[in-house]
């Protein structure tokens, strides 16, 4: 039996449809049904007590993202192994293609847009980053991982969608592009060395190069990084949104009772600020089951990911979990004040389109990965590109 | 292949490890995250919902009710009643003109004021709450607040205006209320709240300060536009203070309408024992209400375009000449200066001579001493009479009864009318006094001008000997008696039986005016001032050329009680035009005294005695 589970060399057959179906993790889907539930009970409250405009859309969005999620979990790994540096190089070109044609909108170009119809290619970029990582670390022998020309490549499929997003610029992006990135490299087992090394050039070399800087320069800089700076814009977001937080205290104002949020001190409330209503009318308690029902998915995910067989499936489900730490890390920490407004919002609960069907497309792949956690692939499989 | 083989499961056992601390790490960040929103919600949640109830409240002023204001028996004259009103903020309705439908079915809604928040709404920010309607009843006020929920964004709210009852005649004494104006603005941040109103004129300007009260507050919920969501709490402000006032209203209306046939007229009737005004009347006149609620503009510039200025008090700034009222003043100069006798007799040929010119008299009298001077109203005694006394001495008894000069009543805009001296001419005019000018001041006209409240005190201290000052509020409980008059009281008592029997005696020019009531006389003395001399009569035509007519007189003779004064602009002559008005009003202000109901009872008696014998 140990024997037959290494042998390598024969083909495995594509997984039968039906068990596919049963490979499915049931209590996950599940648990970002309740975390999506919490969405649209926040974004009813946000309305005033009102499906329109938000929550009934939200869930509109949310059933076709499920669709779309088993789409995505059903398609055979392989293909996906195959599309994705295809789909990494489209990517990365409508990533530029926004600096030339893209819509600008609140400061920062960050959409494409046809007519009605606009999306983020910097939403994309996530998924296929993470598929483009994982496919180069199934591709890589083993025992070149750690290899200084091996680690090359991925750090520049990381570093250029991280200097096209700054450009946009869009700070939140290009931190989960390096979050993401750096933890896909992490997982793939390069050495401890690069890590230790990467952050001792970064103490080194930063101040000098900080200390080059003209004045106004690191004025800019600085406000880039930290817009609480300027009081009069996203400081007194900030402000209003640890008011709302705070005075939520232990208990919550109350389901729709959150003076803060239903007097419209609070900006972006139903995006980014989503997370700050709800923990003003739901209180600690609220705020911290909501936390927990994350945490659980993604352990979750980190347990599917430990059951992976191949290391195309191990990393995706990681760097997918990796995703979406980020995600609700930033936000929450955002808007709890821990970290500057750099605009990401809170996966699932945050209204959006865009980002509510990357993060369920991203979830799929999540699912794909554990559907096919038996599956193992040979080397002689794959191509360096196709 | 076996050691590449070990490759791949070192680097799955990496990737595991590896796995395991991020997961770790993940849940090490998460609690972070938790940290922190412990810090907020519970360590600092109190700070912050005390910042979040700053943000969502916001304190306002709100207006105290006014005092109100009662006559000398009690009678409401004004009041601040509640006023129901229905409010809607369009943007909390769904179909604003439904809505509007809705109430309408509960509450009267014109056409017109529908038209009105239709296109209120257009206008502005449909966060802005429109009045729908107001002076709704309680009834009406009572539905809409039941039903008024389930109409979106229609509520009901309640303020206060100002309503003035028993109001014929009462408008100048009253004055009215109206919004704080821009001197105003400055003094009080409550002048800024809307539907606070500060006395204009009158009472409720004189006693403002009183009436006014002090402001309460309401905490409102507000959202970061500021736009008022919903009222939390209020703190009611101290209503002002009530007055009672000396008028009485019954007899305020009695003699408004008394003198309402007549063009431009004024009354004032006080009470000789305390200076309480009882009576100020001045026709014509304007109804409060008009003016102090919902003001209608039009309305408005009639009244203060109107060629008879129903907006002015007379009986405070009405300048006219006494005219002959004024010989008491002459009488009493003449005595108090030594410069006459009682008992001399003096010759009226029908007029004077002095200086070269002619003073006419009205007629050709003969001989008489001061009674009957008084009695006749003999021009020739006092033009001799004043001469002797010159001017300034002769100003100085006018002084003394309150002529001359703004008594302090507490309503703004008294005219000081004029007692003309030496020194007055040459500080206002300029130019020295000539001696021919102080013969036509013995009789009340030349420089001398005079108010009727002026001409009721004066009255009123001849007839008490005291030095009373009038009055519109009740005097507290010990208040001391009014000091005495520094006149000789022997020449009072000369003076008053001169006006009695202007009155009472056959030849006194009001002895048509006698009253009838049984056992109370009443003393007086006849004016008829000319507007312009005889020499230039014909250059004003008809009212205008007219005589203004004047009457003085208190009652009841023996013992005092009221003291009054009337004025017809234009009325022709005191004793025909001015004296019945004072005696209607005089014979219902002692029918209404208490203290003299005794006298009336007894003659009653007297008249009845024989009846209730024989029923007995």
């Amino acid at each position: 039996m140990k024997a037959s589970l290494f042998v390598e060399g024969s083909a495995q057959a594509q997984l039968k449809l039906k068990e596919k179906l049963q490979g499915l993790n049931w209590p996950f889907l599940l648990l970002i049904t309740a975390i999506t539930l919490v969405g649209v009970a926040a974004l009813y409250s946000v309305a005033g007590g009102s499906l329109e405009p938000w929550a009934s859309r939200h869930v509109v969005r949310y059933c076709f993202g499920l669709a779309l999620l088993l789409a995505v979990a059903l398609i055979d790994m392989r293909w996906w192994m195959r599309a994705a540096y295809p789909l990494y190089v489209v990517a990365l070109l409508m990533l530029a293609a926004v600096l030339v044609v893209g819509v600008e909108s609140g400061g920062a170009t960050r959409w494409l847009g046809w007519g009605e119809f606009s999306f983020q290619p910097s939403e994309i970029m996530k998924i296929a980053l993470v598929l483009a990582v994982a496919r180069y670390y199934q591709w890589l022998p083993p025992s070149q991982v750690s290899w200084p020309y091996a680690v090359l490549p991925p750090l520049a499929m990381i570093g250029l969608p991280i200097l096209l997003a700054l450009d946009q610029p869009d700070l939140g992006t290009a931190a989960l592009f390096g979050i993401v990135g750096g933890g896909l490299l992490f997982l793939a087992g390069v050495s401890w060395i690069y890590f230790i090394g990467a952050i001792v050039a970064v103490i080194v070399v930063l101040p000098h190069i900080w200390a080059s800087l003209h004045d106004y320069q690191q004025e800019r800089i600085l406000t880039f990084i930290d817009p609480e700076r300027d009081p009069s814009g996203s400081g007194y977001h900030i402000l209003q949104s640890k008011i709302a937080i705070g005075s939520g205290g232990f208990g919550g104002k109350g389901f729709m009772q959150g003076t803060q949020a239903q007097l419209d001190f609070l900006p972006e409330k139903h995006t980014d600020f989503i997370f700050t209503m709800f923990s003003e009318e739901m209180g600690f308690v609220g705020a911290a089951v909501l936390l927990a029902l994350y945490l659980l998915v993604l352990l979750f995910i980190t347990y599917m990911a430990l059951r992976c067989r191949s290391t195309f499936a191990r990393l995706v489900a990681a760097g997918m979990g990796l995703c979406l730490f980020a995600y609700v890390f930033i936000n929450v920490a955002m808007v709890t004040g821990l970290m500057p407004v750099v605009g990401v919002p809170l996966p699932l609960v945050s209204y959006g389109g865009t980002s509510m069907l990357t993060m369920l497309v991203g979830l799929g792949f999540v699912l794909n990965a554990h559907v096919n956690r038996e599956t193992r692939i040979r080397r002689e499989e794959l191509g360096v590109l196709w | 292949m076996k050691r590449r083989r070990d490759y791949a499961l070192r680097l799955r056992h990496r990737f595991s490890r590896r796995a395991v601390l991020v997961g770790a790490a993940q849940t090490g960040l998460f609690g972070l995250l938790l940290w922190q929103l412990r810090r907020l919600q519970i360590l600092e949640s109190p700070e912050y919902r005390l910042l979040s109830d700053d943000n969502r409240t916001t304190k306002r002023l709100v207006a105290p009710p006014r005092g109100t204001l009662y006559d000398r028996l009690g009678r409401t004259l004004a009041e601040d009643r509640e006023n129901f009103r229905a409010i809607v903020v369009p943007a909390h309705c769904e179909d604003l003109a439904a809505t509007l439908d809705s109430v309408s079915e509960i509450v009267p809604v014109s056409a017109a004021d529908k038209d009105r928040v239709l296109r209120a709404a257009r206008r502005q920010s449909g966060y802005f709450p429109v009045l729908v309607t107001e002076g709704l009843n309680w009834r009406q006020f009572a539905l809409l607040s039941v039903l008024g929920p389930q109409l979106r964004g229609v509520r009901t709210d309640r303020s206060t205006y100002r309503r003035y009852t028993n109001v014929q005649g009462m408008g100048h004494v009253l004055g009215y209320v109206g919004m704080a104006d821009k001197a105003e603005i400055g003094e009080h941040p409550i002048m800024r709240v809307p539907g606070f109103r500060t006395g204009k004129s009158g009472i409720e300007k004189g006693f403002d300060a009183a009436l006014r009260g002090q402001a309460g507050t309401v905490n409102y919920e507000v959202d970061a536009h500021g736009r008022v969501v919903r009222e939390l709490e209020r703190t009611p402000g101290l209503r002002g203070k009530d007055l009672t006032l000396t008028i009485d209203q019954e007899l305020q209306e009695f003699a408004y309408k008394r003198i309402q046939d007549l063009r431009v007229a004024s009354v004032v009737v006080i009470d000789v024992k305390t200076g309480g005004i009882v009576v100020m009347a001045s026709y014509p006149g304007f109804n409060p209400n008009d003016i102090s609620f919902r003001v209608n503009p039009k309305e408005w510039r009639e009244l203060a375009k109107n060629k008879d200025h129903p907006l002015e008090n007379r009986a405070l700034r009405g300048m006219y000449p006494p005219g002959s009222t004024f010989k008491v003043v002459t009488a009493l100069a003449g005595l108090e200066t030594g410069v006459i006798d009682p008992k001399e007799r003096m010759h009226c040929p029908g007029g004077y001579s002095f200086g070269g010119h002619y003073f006419r008299c009205w007629k050709s009298h003969g001989t008489v001493h001061l009674h009957e001077a008084i009695k006749q109203s003999c021009d020739t005694y006092f033009y001799e009479t004043v001469r002797r006394v010159t001017i300034d001495r002769l100003a100085v008894v006018a002084h003394k009864l309150g002529l001359g000069q703004i008594h302090d009543i507490g309503l703004a805009g008294q005219k000081p009318g004029i007692i003309p001296d030496t020194k007055w001419k040459r500080r206002t005019l300029g130019v020295r006094w000539y001696a021919g000018e102080t013969i036509s001041c013995g009789i009340g006209q030349g420089y001398v001008s005079t108010t009727p409240l002026q001409l009721a005190v004066a009255t009123a201290r001849i007839a008490s000997g005291r030095a009373l000052h009038p009055r519109m509020t009740v005097p507290a409980a010990g208040e001391p008696e009014p000091a005495l008059l520094d006149i000789d009281p022997h020449h009072l008592e000369l003076v008053r039986a001169g006006m009695v029997g202007v009155v009472n005696e056959a030849g006194g020019t009001a002895g048509r005016s006698k009253l009838t009531l049984p056992n109370v006389q009443m003393a007086g003395k006849t004016g008829t001032s000319q507007v312009i001399s005889a020499k230039n009569r014909h250059r004003l035509k008809g009212w205008e050329g007219e005589t203004h007519a004047l009457f003085i007189a208190y009652a009841p003779v023996d013992e005092p009680r009221y003291a009054a004064a009337c004025v017809v602009e234009h009325g022709g002559g005191g004793s025909r035009a001015a004296a019945p008005v004072v005696h209607d009003v005089m014979t219902e202000v002692l029918l209404r005294d208490p203290a003299l109901q005794p006298r009336f009872v007894a003659s009653n008696d007297d008249v009845l005695g024989g009846a209730k014998g024989q029923i007995r």
